[in-house]
């Protein structure tokens, strides 16, 4: 804790990398300022070192190469929701920063890698990266560490450390007949979501031959209840279906949240209730 | 609209644009917070973390080490120069208990965040840090947290020495109830819980004092409604006389009650800023804010009908929970509910009784509504109730009840004077203007599609220019008309505003009296020092007094003018109309300047006709306000009686419970209009805050009394996309007694249009047969209800 | 290592056309630095967690929560407050004027927010739905006008640009 912080602006990942392993716990990376400023206006968070990763333009920009996406993790909701990229390649990503609360101001200035880093349980963009099977680039110990975003989170369920740097997001191409949608539930028209659901889906006619569905914001991380619904492939869609994984995404959620958005009980219902929606909504745009 | 007079006679009734309005979109309004003096010190506050704990020892040395701390004070220390902070309303005027408020506790805490200690320093971020160096050693007792827990007989005692957790209990109403619950076909009975909330303006609340030791007197700059009456309050905790303290209030960011006095802050950066001798700067943030809350009561609503719906009587004993003692007006709040019962209905017999309870939550502060809100919740919600088990129209019945447009001036069963109204009127106007019964068809043909429109209305009686005996809440206020030598106009009111826009509507009520353009007038308030005494802003009154006591002066002030201009003329006075400065009689024509420059220069000729300057300070006290109590004991401390109906559309999604607005409508009755655009912002204000009541903010603590709402995400209030298209109307009756017939647009709306929304939810559910009267319908409670309903009655089909 | 360790941070801002090279310590966030250091007050504190919107500003064309910026992370940027929004001359844009006429604001603390997030939203979407009106100004809350006027306000704006002179509402 320090009344008088010190302010560190590395020009690469270098350096970053030499300033983060010089320094003990009390240095903090800031990019957008949106997950931290918050704390440190109240006192809860008194950098002793701000990291500013703004000059790193190692961690800018979208790019296309050979099928594979890359998205610099400083890159804020904005530019997410507005690349042709990646409204082209992954219209569920974009669709999802849309759905970020806080107005305009935080899509300017929020960056991806900070949603992603804080594991903060009622933020919108995991739900879809998970169901897209993004894997990340980790900045660790001077190196640089490739893994799928759900391992990351297996290991760093309380969020990403100052020691780590996140650096990209690696996704892969949405195929053009995949069906998708991002449901989100939330209380007023600026705000948090209460309960979300992230879901891709592909049918052959009218027999789904693949299906994934992320469930956020009613337990501490997103959950995958894909494995659940494997049974599924191969079968025609139907109402009846719908209802099954309504109460498959419930029954998944073994921890839900009670807190000021809601009771347990309601956001282990509401799991359900935003999956049925995001699959039919998502196989509505697949057929 | 613009700088052109228009076409019709006046500017009263005119939506001219507000004469303060250019400052603030121009980011150039100096706020208290804008506001920096040189060698300005911060302070910041520790408060206490426990919801009731006896304080051992503090230890201060920790902060005193951090550089830049200038001084470190806890309340033992303080309790040696300031004295206890005046009740605003002490109830013990009513026979209550009244609690001796410090601004810093001394050995005792009562509720989470009451300040314990303040760190003064250089600037505001060490003195928050110095604030986390305080080690206080606390004693933590048993908290009592529910009103129905703090009357229990092994309740411990919120305040010590107390022989019950009880400001007072206070019985309304008359005749003959017995009788009425005898006679009646049905008692229907609601229970109607309403919960805390607050009102939370954008601008937190800010103090900056300014102590000058040559001259032993004091200015303290501030987020104040009330200058006059807290310059009062200052003077007793600082032990120096009113006449050295000057209270300035600059532009305010919106109050709605909250920056009424009685905060410990007050007195405290006033007590810092003396003992240090420089400027004391205290901003509060919205953790601070979100801690004055408001409104929490629990009712049980008996109405004894008949089976066409008749209201024969009413019951109901009512608990508040004000929280622990605060100097601050908010614990009347509690008081105001029962005495507007039984609010529009003709119902005279009445048993009503509030109990007003301590407890170990923060204190209240006034609330936009004052209390009347929360009647409006309890009525409405338990008329539908009623209307729903006679199998009658909700419409039908208040209407049945409702006192008729020719029985006033009425006497209510509690001792008030209804002046006005035409409450029928008022509620068909809102029904038309939103096409009622065009929605009973959308509704119909929604649920063959399994979708749930919902229609609700309720109805406020919101009485307005509030005045208690005994207390600095009058009923009066003055102001003071300047004319300059150059013929423009300076009007300095004892009203203030609240960014409501009152300024301009006193202005133009000024223009039409004196007869000048409204770009001639300048408005000047919030300053003791400046404007002539009075009682600021609350209770819907600015307008109504300020405006009144405005138009007296001016009238004297054109009188003056007109004499001079006569003589200057050689023509009779009572030939000479002024109109727009335009001076004129038959085919003469003078101009304003031309004369007031005559009356400031020419004393000993044409001037010599009146007393110069061209001032003058005028008082109105409305009329219909009885303080001298009736055999019943009763008084009438309301000279006006606004009212307003609400219909809201909504649509419920029953596989969530989420809850979305479709449509509004207002019909108001505030008198005659002044501005009616400003008129509408105040309605449309009101009733957002009553959607966010309805449907979301909420003020929550955990099982030991700690407040677990820090924030706008625990708190949450309506956006612009959850708020949606409001139709007005005015249904206008005059006031009778009043100035213009003025009756008081600011206060009402809040508990009317909650009811509606709360009605309109349960409207949509009635196939499910759910009726919820427990606030806030948040999308889990709605949906737990459809749930248990469902379980309910299983037999009925639905969805 | 130690020497790319800053106590204070050089930042250069154009703020409202002016430029200010501005020695600045690490924790400051421009909110503070707007109104403490360079007088800007027109930009507010409301709530110092995001969530008001009283404190927005615009950095390089994009409105910004000011509050939760912090302002040594800017280096170079373009800044414009509430108070770069009136000419030189006093004269108000045709947004304030517009927000002015129609009683878009009460107590003005939250015209930062509604004003730069409707120009912004302007530039982008000459012809906005009151769906588009409602998604731009979700970041800002107004706690006085239940936002009917603001809507009103922001159409007359449209109105005005589209016909290129003041448009007096009724």
């Amino acid at each position: 804790m320090s009344l008088y912080p010190a302010f560190a602006r590395p020009r690469d990942l270098g350096q970053a990398a030499e300033i983060m392993g010089s320094l003990s716990t009390g240095a903090m990376i800031i990019a957008g300022g949106q997950e931290v400023m918050p704390s440190v206006n109240y006192g809860a968070l008194m950098p002793e070192v701000y990291i500013d990763v703004g000059q790193i333009t190692a961690l800018k920009g979208i790019s296309e190469e050979n099928g594979a996406i890359q998205i610099g993790s400083f890159t804020v909701h904005r530019d997410v929701q507005q690349s042709d990229v990646i409204q082209n390649n992954l219209p569920l990503l974009s669709y999802a920063a849309a759905q970020i609360g806080g107005g305009m101001q935080v899509h300017n200035r929020g960056t991806i890698g900070g949603n992603i880093v804080s594991m903060h349980p009622l933020y919108d963009i995991l739900p879809s990266l998970l169901a897209l099977g993004a894997d990340v680039d980790i900045l660790k110990d001077g190196e640089e560490q490739r893994m799928a975003l759900a391992d990351l989170m297996k290991d760093a369920s309380h969020g990403l450390g100052s020691e780590s740097l996140l650096v990209r997001v690696l996704l892969k191409p949405m195929t053009p007949d995949a069906g998708w949608a991002y449901e989100k539930l939330k209380i007023t028209a600026g705000g948090y979501g209460s309960a979300n659901a992230a879901a891709i889906v592909t049918l052959d006619s009218d027999k789904i031959t693949s299906l994934r569905i992320i469930v956020g914001a009613v337990s501490a991380l997103p959950v995958d209840i894909s494995d659940a619904l494997s049974d599924y492939r191969g079968q025609a869609w139907s109402e009846h279906l719908a209802e099954e994984i309504e109460a498959k995404a419930s029954a998944a959620i073994k921890e839900p949240l009670s807190d000021h958005q809601g009771d347990g009980d309601w956001r282990r219902a509401m799991a359900g209730v935003m999956a049925r929606r995001a699959i039919e909504a998502a196989v509505k745009r697949a057929g | 609209m613009g700088d052109q007079k228009p076409e019709t006679e006046g500017y009263v009734g005119q939506s001219v644009r507000t004469i303060e309005g250019r400052a603030p979109i121009m980011g150039k309004a100096t706020y208290t917070n804008d506001i920096n003096f040189p060698g300005q010190l911060h302070a910041h506050i520790l408060r206490s973390p426990h919801a009731a704990a006896n304080i051992k020892s503090i230890d201060t040395s920790g902060a005193e080490k951090v550089a830049g701390v200038v001084r470190v004070v806890t309340g033992a220390q303080a309790a040696e120069y300031i004295d206890p902070i005046p009740h605003y309303i002490d109830p013990a005027v009513f026979g209550g208990r009244s609690a001796t408020i410090r601004c810093l506790a001394l050995d005792h805490v009562w509720c989470f965040g009451q300040p314990v200690a303040v760190v003064v320093a250089e600037d505001k971020r060490t003195a928050r840090y110095a604030v986390s160096r305080i080690v206080v050693d606390y004693e933590v007792t048993t908290p009592v947290i529910d009103a129905e827990d703090a009357l229990k007989d092994d309740s411990p005692m919120v305040v010590p020495g107390w022989d019950a957790n009880m400001i007072m209990q206070i019985p309304f109403g008359g005749g003959d109830v017995a009788k009425a619950f005898s006679s009646a076909d049905r008692v229907v009975k609601t229970d109607v819980k309403v919960h805390r909330f607050s009102t939370q303006p954008i601008e937190t609340r800010t103090y900056n004092a300014v102590y000058e030791a040559g001259t032993e007197s004091l200015t303290l700059y501030g987020t104040v409604q009330n200058p006059h009456p807290l310059r009062h309050v200052l003077s007793k905790i600082l032990r120096m006389p009113e006449n050295k303290i000057r209270v300035h209030a600059p532009v305010i960011g919106g109050a709605f009650g909250m920056k009424m006095h009685g905060h410990p802050e007050e007195g405290l950066v006033c007590f810092l800023s003396k003992l240090i001798g420089q400027p004391v700067q205290w901003v509060e943030d919205r953790e601070e804010c979100l801690l004055i809350g408001a409104r929490e009561q629990v009712h049980s609503v008996e109405l004894a009908v008949t089976k066409d719906g008749m209201i024969l009587g009413l019951r109901d004993h009512y608990l508040a929970n004000t929280g622990a003692p605060s100097s601050c007006p908010g614990w009347g709040m509690a008081m105001l509910t029962g005495l507007t019962m039984p609010g529009p209905y003709s119902v005279q017999n009445l048993d009503v009784q509030l109990s007003a309870v301590v407890t170990n939550k923060p204190g209240w502060n006034a609330s936009r509504g004052y209390g009347k809100e929360v009647t409006a919740l309890a009525l409405e919600l338990s008329v539908d109730n009623a209307a729903r088990e006679l199998g009658l129209d909700p419409v039908d019945m208040r209407i049945k009840n409702f006192i008729k447009k020719d029985q006033f001036p009425y006497d209510s069963p509690t001792g008030l004077i209804y002046d006005s109204g035409d409450y029928e009127g008022v509620m068909r106007k809102a029904m038309d203007i939103i096409g009622y019964e065009d929605w009973k068809k959308q509704q119909e043909e929604a649920r063959e599609e399994g979708r749930y429109i919902g229609i609700g209305v309720g109805f406020e009686l919101t009485p307005e220019g509030g005045t208690l005996p005994g207390t600095l809440v009058a009923g009066y206020d003055s102001s003071t008309v300047r004319v300059a030598p150059d013929g423009s106009v300076r009007i300095l009111t004892g009203v203030t505003t609240p960014g409501s826009g009152n300024p301009t509507g006193i202005a133009q009520i000024v223009a039409d009296e004196l007869g000048v353009r409204l770009d001639t007038i300048e408005v000047v308030q919030g300053d003791t020092t400046t404007c002539p005494y009075g009682f600021g802003n609350s209770s819907g009154r600015s307008t109504i007094v300020g405006g009144g006591s405005a138009a007296k002066a001016a009238i004297e002030v054109r009188e003056k003018i007109i004499k001079v201009a006569a003589a200057l003329m050689e023509v009779g006075e009572s030939s000479v109309t002024m109109k727009d400065g335009i001076i004129v009689s038959g085919d003469k024509t003078i101009g304003l300047e031309e004369v007031c420059y005559a009356c400031y220069t020419r004393a000993y000729d044409v001037g010599s006709v009146i007393d110069p300057p061209l001032e003058a300070t005028a008082m109105f006290k409305p009329g219909l306000v009885r303080h001298t109590p009736n055999e019943k004991g009763q008084i009438n401390p309301y000279p006006s009686y606004s009212n307003a109906a609400y219909v809201a559309i909504s649509e419920v999604d029953v596989n969530t419970g989420e809850v979305k607005l479709l449509k509004f409508s207002v019909a108001h009755d505030c008198g005659n209009v002044i501005n009616p655009i400003l008129v509408e912002g105040q309605a449309c204000g009101a009733i957002m805050f009553g959607i966010g009541a309805a449907m979301a903010e909420n003020i929550t603590f955990d099982e030991n009394g700690r407040q677990l709402t820090k924030n706008f995400m625990d708190y949450v209030m309506p956006r612009i996309g959850d708020v949606p298209p409001i139709t007005l109307a005015h249904h206008d009756s005059p006031n009778p007694v009043n100035y213009k017939g003025l009756k008081g647009a600011g206060e009402a709306g809040v508990g009317g249009s909650a009811a509606a929304v709360v009605n309109s939810v349960n409207n949509a559910l009635s196939p499910f047969g759910v009726m919820m009267t427990e606030t806030p319908l948040t999308a889990p409670r709605v949906w737990s209800a459809i749930q248990e309903a469902k379980k309910a009655q299983p037999q009925r089909k639905v969805a | 290592m130690e020497d790319m360790l800053e106590d204070t941070v050089l930042v250069n801002l154009r703020i409202n056309g002016r430029l200010h090279e501005l020695e600045i310590p690490a924790h400051k966030s421009l909110l503070d630095l707007l109104r403490e250091d360079l007088n800007l007050t027109g930009t507010h504190m409301g709530c110092m967690t995001g969530h008001c919107g009283a404190c927005t500003v615009s950095i390089d064309g994009r409105v910004a929560k000011s509050c939760i910026t912090l302002a040594a992370t800017l280096g170079r940027a373009k800044i414009t407050t509430i108070e770069g929004l009136t000419q030189d001359d006093g004269t108000l844009s045709a947004l304030q004027q517009a927000f002015w006429d129609n009683a878009g604001f009460q107590c003005g603390y939250c015209a930062p927010g509604m004003l730069l997030c409707t120009v912004e939203l302007l530039e982008t979407n000459p012809d906005p739905s009151d769906a588009d009106i409602d998604t731009a100004l979700a970041g800002n809350l107004c706690r006085c006008t239940g936002y009917q006027s603001i809507r009103r306000a922001v159409k007359a704006a449209i109105t005005t640009t589209k016909e290129g002179a003041p448009q007096a509402a009724e």
